[in-house]
């Protein structure tokens, strides 16, 4: 049993009174003058037994009615009384997520979630309190037709949502509500990768996991052009999740770049070197199948000529080389748009700057860092061995290093890190290392990633357009993303636009390509994808589920008809106010029948 | 002929009535009141001696005009007669303690006392006017009043008188009052008793049989307030006896049926062993008007005479 206003229980204390009176009968003070006083004793003499067991019946018809009384006035909810269900204050999580657009019997199962959830607030009385909550973790209130419409408004989500803060909101919602009944009701599809982290709501929870099996699938787990700037020949790598052989197409955009089949745990690497320029948005596509957000996943590259390097001998032997494995790889070419230099000796920029040979020569390399515009500056040499921490760069070892200075307020990129301090950093038309190329100051030089990594700062830092952001930003849908200084618009392949509001901002819902664009020209791209994730499609089993998320007493069930009943079951103490004021008045007629027309039996 | 209708006294409610005035004068009010609304004159019969002439009023019977007078003096008038009587009336009056006790209601209602004094007086006055000799005796836990039947034109005002004296002893001693009765009226006579009964039924039985030994005609008019009768009284109280001090906790409402039924046994109580001697009985409340236990009265006067 349980209690709308429990403070009213107070007035039970009022049930003393009848009993008191019945014990204090004996010692009224009250005294009246009646001749007649014998007949009274010997009414009471004749009559003892009756007027004895109509006294107790009278106190206890008095007992049971203030009782019921205070039982009413607190507002209760008993098991098994009245129809219906009590109130209930019910959070329903609809699992939006993209993996309810599979198709399973014919449909997809999020049609099958909203129909259920349709169901459940069709079953709801005006003394419920419902709330929905998205994948996305929004929660909507109102009343039953305002939360119907919702539903209607409700569509699959173009990536995976946050059921777990979905769970976790609609737990402490329901949490703050007075109504005695309080339930979380999750509609789902019951995928495992969704749940993972959810925790343990302490609400009573009943789940919905309709039947069938999830289907085959086979999906594009990831697709990234390599680099991320074709100088114009690059590779493109895409990883696909298959049971058997399937049909692939590559395009960039409007344009066929390759078809194929691939089987079961073979990527598909595209080697190419197309003629388009600038930025492009791409997509690789499987044949379709019942789980088609997953049939296609897109990308971006920025195609353009390969950079005209020139290693200045002051950058060291290693570096000479290095450009000139890259020239020979035709992932660059000779010429002096790009230098490779020591700051002393660099003349203009774009540059790479490695610190002068000769430590006398530090005052002029500043110089020269000055004149050129580079918001950096050497400081002190610093002779201990340290580790670099940042991309490919990682765990180099560096045991001479100068310190880089700010010089009043920079701006641009730290790309690495050598003991807590930076050790690469890039600008507008700039990439400044703190250690020589050499193997007595740096390890880089001699390690394998060296030459990817110079290949990436040309083409990504130093031949790119002066502002470009160089490699595409990856993001899931409806995510953060932060998008480079200056970006003004976002612009999708198919030409919509959204305005860039700061610079940190949520990625469109709408998965694809959206150029990042400043002063009307594009200077990078957000490449909008639904997590590898929610192409898993395998399920928990229903019951394990809502043990995991609701505890052993959860329930679980794989109809409509079954959820309804578990979510209101769990409140389905109903409100006893009215059967306890209809007892009260039976009460009170029948203390009235006693005390008027009782009449003893004469002895 | 135009008659005139007087509204009767002896219908009125006792309690405003006894506010009209001294209850002497209200005896006579409801002593007249009670005659005049016999269908039959009283005076008229084989035993009857002349008393008086009156003018002939219409719809007096013809045989009693005197025919000399009308051819004589040219005017015409009634003989009245006087009925000769041997009728020997001995009201016993209780006022004891318990007699002076009325109920609270919201008509003002006599106390049992005032009612039996009113009542005794007017029916000593109608059986005065009946040419009976009439006697009084009061009683409380002792005789207080003791006057022997009389029929002199004197008997009315030291009945009267005698009503006025003070009562209210602690107790009633009835068998005492109808003892000194039987010691009054040697002849056998009518012996009316008014009480409020609150006696033990087997301790004056004894002198009642004696009474109807005697050959005396007894009626017992037993006096009753109301809320005696009904147990009309509301709330919880400490009831108690002004007389034996007897004290009774109990709740009206839970009680009342039981009461009802009680009073119930020891009316039918009475009623069955004053029937077995021969004795009237009849319950009288004091909010009924004089005319029902005058009547009753004077049914057992009629009988008797």
């Amino acid at each position: 049993m349980s209690f709308l206003s429990p403070l009213f229980l107070m007035l039970g204390a009022a049930v003393g009174v009848p009993l008191l009176l019945h014990l204090m009968r004996r010692n009224i003070a009250t005294r009246v003058d009646f001749p007649a006083a014998r007949y009274l004793l010997r009414a009471e003499a004749e009559h003892s037994r009756s007027l004895r067991l109509r006294n107790l019946l009278l106190m206890l018809l008095r007992v049971l009615l203030v009782v019921a009384l205070t039982l009413a006035a607190a507002r209760p909810f008993l098991p098994g009384l009245g129809v219906g269900h009590g109130p209930t204050a019910v959070a329903i999580v609809l699992d939006n997520s993209i993996s309810t657009t599979a198709v399973v019997g014919g449909s997809p199962v999020f049609d099958r979630l909203r129909d259920a959830t349709r169901q459940l607030i069709s079953a709801s009385t005006p003394e419920d309190r419902l709330w929905l909550i998205t994948s996305d973790g929004r929660v909507r209130g109102g009343s039953r037709d305002a939360l119907l419409a919702e539903v209607a408004r409700v569509a699959p989500a173009e990536g995976a949502g946050d059921l777990a803060t979905a769970l976790a909101r609609a737990a402490s919602t329901v949490q703050g509500s007075t109504l005695p009944a309080r339930i979380v009701a999750v509609a789902t599809d019951g995928q495992r990768t969704s749940w993972i982290g959810a925790a343990r709501v302490a609400s009573s929870l009943a789940l919905l996991v309709p039947s069938g099996n999830p289907p085959s699938n086979r999906a594009v787990l990831s697709a990234a052009a390599e680099p991320g700037r074709w100088t114009p020949r690059g590779s493109l790598v895409a990883r696909v999740e298959t049971r058997d052989s399937v049909g692939y197409r590559i395009v960039i955009g409007d344009r066929t770049l390759s078809r194929g089949a691939t089987g079961r745990g073979e990527p598909i690497v595209l080697r190419a070197s197309p003629p388009e320029r600038g930025w492009q948005a791409g997509r690789v596509e499987l044949e379709p199948d019942d789980f088609p957000a997953d049939d296609a996943r897109h990308f971006a590259l920025w195609i353009g000529p390969a950079p005209a390097v020139t290693a200045d001998a002051s950058a060291g032997t290693f570096a000479a080389t290095a450009v000139s494995t890259l020239i020979a790889d035709g992932r660059a070419a000779a010429g002096a748009n790009i230098r490779l230099a020591s700051a002393d000796a660099v003349a203009s920029l774009p540059a790479l700057i490695t610190p002068p040979a000769e430590p006398v020569r530090l005052g002029a390399a500043n110089r020269e860092l000055e004149r050129l515009g580079v918001p950096w500056r050497f400081g002190s040499v610093q002779r201990n061995a340290v580790v670099a921490r940042g991309g490919r760069l990682d765990n180099v070892a560096v045991t001479e290093r100068y310190q880089l200075v700010r010089a009043g307020v920079a701006t641009g990129d730290t790309l690495a890190t050598a003991g807590g301090e930076p050790w690469v950093v890039a600008g507008p038309g700039y990439v400044l290392i703190g250690s020589r190329l050499d193997p007595a100051a740096t390890q880089l030089p001699v390690r394998a990633p060296f030459v990817p990594w110079l290949a990436d700062v040309l083409a990504v830092r130093l031949a790119a357009p002066t502002g470009d952001v160089g490699a595409p930003i990856a993001a899931l849908p409806g995510r953060p993303i932060r998008l480079p200084a200056g970006a003004e618009t976002l612009e999708s392949s198919s030409g919509s636009r959204r305005s860039v509001t700061a610079e940190m901002m949520d990625a469109p819902e709408e998965r694809g390509v959206w150029f990042v664009l400043r002063g009307g020209r594009r200077v990078g791209a957000v490449v909008v994808n639904a997590p590898p994730e929610e192409s898993v499609l395998e399920r928990w089993r229903a019951p394990a589920l809502a043990a995991t998320l609701g505890g052993p007493l959860a329930r679980s069930a794989s109809t409509n008809v079954g959820w309804v009943s578990d979510t209101f079951a769990a409140g389905a103490t109903r409100p006893a106010g009215t059967p306890l004021l209809v007892l009260a008045l039976l009460l009170i007629a029948a203390e009235a029948l006693a005390v008027r027309t009782s009449r003893p039996t004469v002895a | 002929m135009e008659s005139t209708r007087v509204p009767r006294a002896d219908l009125f409610d006792p309690a405003a009535l006894s506010a009209l005035g001294h209850f002497e004068i209200v005896a006579r009010w409801i002593v007249d009141g009670f005659l005049s609304g016999l269908h039959r004159s009283p005076r008229k019969g084989f035993s009857v001696e002349f008393a008086d002439f009156r003018p002939y009023q219409p719809g007096d019977d013809l045989r009693y005009v005197d025919w000399k007078i009308a051819a004589r003096a040219d005017r015409w008038v009634v003989k009245q007669y006087e009925e000769e009587t041997n009728l020997r009336a001995t009201i016993i009056l209780d006022v004891s303690r318990s007699m002076d006790w009325r109920s609270a209601s919201e008509e003002p209602r006599l106390t049992k006392r005032a009612y039996a004094e009113q009542l005794t007086a007017a029916l000593a006055l109608l059986l005065l006017r009946q040419r009976d000799a009439v006697g009084l005796i009061r009683f409380d836990d002792a005789v207080r009043t003791s006057i022997s039947p009389r029929a002199r034109s004197g008997q009315w005002r030291r009945l009267v008188a005698a009503l006025a004296e003070p009562g209210n002893g602690r107790a009633s001693d009835l068998a005492a009052a109808l003892g000194q009765a039987a010691r009054l009226v040697t002849r056998r006579g009518m012996v009316i008793l008014v009480s409020d009964l609150l006696v033990d039924v087997d301790a004056v039985m004894p002198a009642m049989r004696g009474l109807r030994a005697a050959g005396h005609d007894v009626n017992v008019l037993h006096v009753m307030d109301p809320a005696e009768r009904d147990f009309t009284l509301a709330g919880e109280a400490r009831y108690t006896d002004p007389e034996s001090e007897l004290d009774v906790p109990a709740a009206a409402a839970d009680v009342r049926a039981a009461y009802r039924t009680t009073v119930d046994n020891v009316i039918a109580e009475w009623k069955e062993r004053l029937g077995a001697l021969g004795a009237g009985y009849e319950v009288i409340l004091t909010d009924q008007p004089y005319a029902i236990p005058l009547r009753l009265a004077f049914g057992a006067r009629e009988r008797r005479s």
